[in-house]
């Protein structure tokens, strides 16, 4: 379970297909201890399979994914103690309070009592959820939902964060929140994958981007490689992902509308 | 009123169906043969039937010149019964229809968006809720009533008692409806809180409920008898007139008579009557239709984590975990608690068959009854938990996808949650049955032993089908189970279960035929067999569920 060069994430050739549709296309991916790294894309272009990949949730047909050292297909549970998971679409269990739901989590994750109080208590307060832990999960607004999901990620402290669109639904003080505690992660060598079409919120947060398109890595590097990439200097990432993904035909669709 | 838009929302809740029957959503193809089957059948039925009897009454009096006069007052006064005996029927077919589709209508709340009015709303859903069998048999009725009255020369009152046969179907499911609406309000809220409380009242309510419904049941069976039922609706309503109920059966009443006042009279308080329950069902899904039940608390900022005594019998705290959650789902999760009844309804029916009797009882009877009590609520539970608790998981399966739990933690502390909750109903139950038929302590011992090996078989049994073929799909309703594994899965109880009971068979069959040989093995011994036919199953089914867990993390897919 030894870090090599300080890889976090490994991902050698990967294929995966859904009966006729390749998902993600022979894939070839590193990210580096305590990066923030951003997978765009359009819909359907393979971002979650990729990022279900890397817990294990998916099982490619080809190539190898070494998450932390650990080859997922050969070990995922270690892998899942190590990484903190937001998927795309979380079902909480709703029949739990929140306060029962975090705790669960805790205890899947093996934390001491003390700690699990004292860590769920400050996250509570932190996201404005404490007077309301008490209460079912199913009577919470989705954006309370995904902050229970977001402090069950962080809960056990991961060493990998695996976000899929984390701060949809959250209020502007959480979501700021949140930004702000990743950029701290970031410094503890706590390293971020982030799925978001949020484009500013990637182009803000992120150290490095990668943009998917047809399951394959259409382009990979910091904001400024991806502008040279795109020949588009001074543009921002909405630009930058329209052109490259080619489907900037934005004006002509509009002006169709109009008609 | 726009019938426009009753008819667009009548034909959505039709399609709505389609989530209850249909696995595969993609590439979608309906056949209209099979959506209008049942009423073609039903139709077929009406005319068939109809035209054999009109045959028969056509050559009764070749028979006896008496008996066509006779039909013709049987058949009027079970014209004059129909309405409300449609009525009744309606009201229990539509409260099942509703149940049947209770998710869908939580899935699919009221598009209050759109340019619907409450009116259009109500009326669609109390039409809705006739599709089907109770459309079918108002058909099926109808046709029937139609063309035999050609046959005995009384159209014009078969059409007016088709007439108040529809208007009765359209009553009862507009009492649906109210009860509809009220049940979101009142009984829903109860539903989806929690607490003690709300458990207790979940609790009564359902056993309430079950002991009223087969103490009818008990009635008509072993009671006064079906058809004396019948006879007492046809004349009660002379005598209870002043029931609204009974109003579209006193038009005809009245009518046959020569009553036209009356029956005008009637006619015209069915309509108000009918209108006052439509206006009442619209008021209320006006105030409640959108209501969304207000948040539960349970606790409010108090932290208890439990350290937990089986912490103490080597299980983890992710085991623990998994218990503990459980344990808040099926006592929770309205669907879940359905497996809580089911023993409870397995049991009440012997006690319910025995009131009375226990004394006059033959040995045989009271054995079997005994034998019941004992084994069958509890392997029914072990069963029923065995299939759905890795379904039960629903959509929010993905945290135990992505939480480092094993297979072997999984298949545990589930297999644990079976066993622990089927001894507990096997204890109540047990003491239950012992209390009722007075067994010997032979008798006792081996059925406590057997009640629990069929436990730790058919609970391993079921577990390691329940994993396989698990259903995390949840709209419009939990499935928890597919069909056929479900189907697979009660007949490889079924057969564990026989295999179990198999070193029984010469002691029964000892009990049933007299002049069979006493065995030449000691019961004792037969429990010994058993037991290591259970332990055999047990072992064999606990490794299969952990392969089949296994395999189920690593397949993972959401």
């Amino acid at each position: 379970m030894t870090l090599s060069c300080s890889l976090v994430v490994e991902l050698k050739n990967v294929l995966k297909r859904y009966h006729e549709i390749i998902a993600v296309d022979h894939v070839n991916l590193s990210i580096k201890a305590g990066e923030i790294f951003g997978l765009l894309g359009p819909n359907g272009s393979g971002k979650s399979t990729t990022l279900k990949m890397l817990l294990g949730l998916v099982k490619p047909e080809s190539g190898s994914v070494n998450v932390l050292g650990i080859d997922v297909q050969e070990d995922p549970v270690a892998v899942k103690r190590l990484v903190g998971y937001v998927p795309e679409s979380s079902r909480l269990y709703e029949f739990l309070t929140g306060i029962e739901y975090l705790d669960f989590i805790g205890d899947i994750y093996g934390m001491q009592t003390k700690e699990k109080k004292v860590r769920i208590g400050e996250y509570l307060k932190a996201f404005e959820l404490e007077g309301r832990e008490g209460d079912m999960i199913s009577s919470y607004s989705e954006g309370m939902k995904q902050k229970i999901v977001l402090i069950s990620a962080f809960l056990h402290k991961p060493k990998l964060l695996i976000l899929d669109e984390p701060l949809s639904g959250l209020d502007p003080r959480s979501a700021r929140i949140v930004k702000d505690f990743l950029h701290e992660l970031k410094a503890q060598e706590v390293t971020t994958i982030l799925s978001t079409h949020v484009l500013e919120i990637a182009q803000a947060l992120c150290d490095r981007i990668g943009i998917m398109y047809h399951g394959k890595i259409l382009a990979l590097g910091t904001m400024e490689e991806l502008r040279q990439m795109a020949m588009l200097p001074d543009s921002g990432l909405e630009d930058i992902f329209l052109k490259l993904t080619g489907t900037n035909d934005v004006r002509a669709i509009v002006e169709e509308l109009l008609k | 009123m726009n019938w426009k838009n009753v008819v667009h929302l009548i034909r959505v809740d039709m399609k709505s169906g389609r989530l209850l029957r249909i696995r595969k959503l993609t590439k979608y193809h309906e056949r209209k043969f099979f959506t209008y089957l049942a009423y073609g059948c039903a139709l077929i039925l009406g005319l068939t039937i109809s035209i054999l009897a009109g045959v028969f009454y056509s050559s009764a009096s070749a028979i006896d010149p008496s008996l066509p006069s006779l039909i013709d007052q049987t058949i009027l006064s079970l014209f004059l019964s129909m309405p409300t005996l449609v009525l009744i029927y309606s009201f229990i077919f539509t409260m099942f229809q509703q149940i049947q589709r209770t998710g869908i209508k939580f899935s699919f709340q009221a598009p209050y968006w759109l340019p619907i009015t409450w009116e259009e709303h109500t009326l669609a859903s109390v039409l809705a809720n006739l599709l089907g069998f109770p459309l079918a048999s108002i058909i099926f009725i109808a046709t029937a009533i139609l063309v035999f009255s050609f046959f005995i020369g009384q159209v014009v009152f078969a059409v007016l008692t088709v007439l108040a046969i529809c208007a009765a179907a359209f009553m009862a499911s507009t009492i649906t409806e109210i009860f509809r609406i009220l049940q979101t309000r009142f009984i829903g809220a109860v539903y989806r809180s929690t607490g003690r409380a709300a458990i207790w009242v979940r609790f009564i309510g359902s056993l309430l409920f079950f002991i009223v419904f087969y103490l009818i049941y008990f009635y008509m069976v072993s009671g006064p008898g079906t058809v004396a039922f019948i006879q007492t609706v046809a004349s009660a309503h002379s005598i209870g007139w002043f029931i609204p109920f009974v109003w579209l059966g006193m038009v005809l009443y009245s009518f046959i008579n020569g009553l036209f006042l009356q029956s005008f009279v009637f006619l015209v308080l069915s309509v108000l009557f009918i209108s006052g329950l439509f206006y009442l069902a619209t008021l209320l899904n006006r105030r409640f239709g959108l209501y969304e039940p207000p948040a539960i608390t349970i606790s409010r900022g108090v932290y208890a984590p439990k350290a937990g005594l089986l912490g103490r019998f080597g299980f983890s705290t992710v085991e623990l975990a998994l218990i503990r959650k459980d344990f808040k789902a099926f006592t929770r999760r309205r669907e879940l608690m359905t497996i809580f009844i089911m023993p409870i309804v397995i049991i009440l029916i012997p006690l319910m068959q025995s009131f009375g009797t226990t004394e006059t009882a033959t040995p045989q009877a009271s054995l079997y009854l005994f034998a019941l009590v004992f084994l069958l609520p509890a392997s029914t539970m072990a069963i029923s938990l065995g299939n759905f608790i890795i379904g039960e998981e629903g959509q929010a399966v993905w945290r135990i996808y992505s939480s480092p739990i094993t297979a072997k933690s999984l298949v545990k502390s589930k297999y644990f949650f079976i066993v622990s909750f089927s001894t507990l109903v096997l204890l109540i139950t047990g003491t239950i049955g012992s209390v009722f038929f007075h067994p010997t302590l032979r008798a006792l011992q081996v059925a406590f032993l057997e009640s629990f090996f069929l436990i730790l078989a058919l609970g391993s049994i079921s577990l390691s089908n329940g994993i396989e073929g698990a259903d995390f799909t949840e709209v419009p309703r939990a499935r928890m189970i597919r069909p056929l594994w479900g189907l697979l899965n009660f007949a490889a109880c079924f057969i564990a279960g026989l295999a179990i009971l198999f070193p029984f068979l010469p002691y029964v069959l000892t009990f049933i035929v007299p002049f069979f040989a006493t065995p030449f093995f000691d019961i004792y011994q037969a429990v010994i067999i058993s037991a290591i036919i259970t332990v055999g199953l047990t072992l064999t089914f606990y490794k299969i569920a952990l392969i089949n867990a296994r395999e189920l993390l690593t397949r993972a897919e959401i």
